[in-house]
Formats: C-alpha cells, structure tokens, sequence
C-alpha cells in the first residue's frame, strides 16, 4: 500500500468553445495520483460555471487519443476536453 | 497490387489548397480512377449571409487522426494512394477547406472510400470552425465525437 499521496502534473489544451469560454489555450495543473479525467471537469466546472452548458456534448482526449471519463490520469498526460467537432 | 500507405499524404495548411497538386499526387499508372471532394466556404449558413470562417484544430492529434482514416480506408477498400489536406486560419466564401483525393484501379473502390473519408474526417478529427456572420459569429453546431471505442485504459 502506498503511504505517500504524490501529486502528478498534467497538461490540460483547450479548443474552439471550451477555448473562449475559459479564455485559456492552455494551462498545467497539479492533480492527486487517482484522479480520473472526470474528477478533472468537474474540477473546471467549478472554477467555470460558464462551460456548464456545453457539458453533455464534451468528449476528452488524454495523449491525443479519445479517452473514456473514468480513466486515471497518469503523470505527464496531456489533456484536452473537446467541444463538438466541426472540420470539413 | 498492395496499397502503399507510405505514399499517403496528411496536411494541416494554412495558405489556399493546391488541389490539383493533390490530384497528381495520388495518381499513378497502376490506377483507373481518381475520386476527390473538395468542400468550400459556403455563403450562408441557415438562411444567414456568412462573411468568413475561422478554422482551428487540436493539430497534431488531427493529424492522427487523419492517418487513422487512411489506414482504415486501406483496410476497407482497394484503393491506391490518399491525399487528404485541411486548411485553418481565415477562410474567405469560396475558398476549400478541405480536399480529399483518392485513387484506386477501379471507380467504385475510390468513389466509397473518398465518401467514407469525409464523412470520418467531419466526425473524428478535432477540427473546429466559427462563422463569422455581419452581426457576430458563432461556432459551428458540430458533432460529438464517437466515445473512445477502443480507450486505452491507464494502467
């Protein structure tokens, strides 16, 4: 069993929407070992009551793949929530 | 024959598409036809006259995930060669967002592959657009993307 609560540093990317309504592009944050992806939004819904919203249609991407909500966040991951996409 | 994959090309661009280069660049003599879409900047949206586009992109995860689509198309169809280039920045009425080009020995291969192409690439890759509108501007309605199917799982 682990005694020491360790923190790990991610880095989280914002896009489009998500990028307008924070006015972040991008930003590393500081986050206990056995964070998951979604303890992380909930995180920045907090801090941005504005993004409330958009909730529903986020997905996220951890290391530029698309990720489901309950994966662990590792130390070092690169973390974007993205809003609808509209390439084309 | 074998596909070449090798030989595919993925681009983000932020200066006007060449799309006949993209053209030559998937054509060759082994091949019998060449399949390509070319989307452009429309002048309206839902009955709005559009000024221009702003297009960004999560770039080198778009990139992957073009490479995806390709990979895929190879997988899926008895194509040759793909080319598939995306432009960013400011976009003016007219000018392409986005070609595709594909060429296979035969035309069916190439008309589904190229079709199935674009309508990958508007669902998965991480491209977003605003349109900009003389009384403001909005980001594009868009889609969700399919949740992660295959998710790697941390550890």
């Amino acid at each position: 069993m682990p005694s020491v609560s360790s923190s790990i540093r991610v880095k989280l990317l914002f896009f489009g929407r998500v990028r307008e309504l924070t006015g972040l592009s991008e930003e590393e944050v500081e986050v206990r070992a056995g964070t998951t992806l979604a303890d992380l939004l909930e995180r920045y819904m907090r801090r941005y009551p504005q993004l409330a919203g958009l909730r529903a249609s986020l997905v996220v991407s951890r290391n530029q793949e698309f990720a489901e909500w309950d994966t662990r966040i590792a130390d070092g991951d690169e973390i974007a929530f993205l809003p609808p996409v509209s390439g084309g | 024959m074998p596909s070449t994959p090798d030989n595919d090309l993925y681009e983000l661009v932020r200066t006007a598409i060449d799309s006949a280069a993209l053209v030559e660049h998937v054509r060759a003599e082994q091949d019998g036809a060449i399949v390509t879409f070319d989307g452009f900047v429309r002048n309206e949206s839902h009955g709005r006259a559009t000024k221009h586009l702003e297009y960004e992109a999560y770039e080198p995860m778009a990139l992957a995930k073009m490479r995806e689509i390709g990979a895929q198309l190879h997988e899926d169809f008895a194509i040759h060669r793909l080319a598939m280039v995306h432009r960013l920045g400011r976009l003016e009425i007219g000018e392409t967002s986005v070609f595709i080009a594909v060429s296979a020995p035969h035309r069916g291969a190439a008309f589904d592959a190229c079709r199935f192409a674009i309508d990958t690439l508007k669902r998965t890759v991480p491209i977003w657009k605003k349109e900009y509108f003389q009384d403001g501007a909005v980001w594009a309605e868009g889609e969700v993307p399919p949740a992660a199917p295959e998710a790697k799982s941390a550890s």
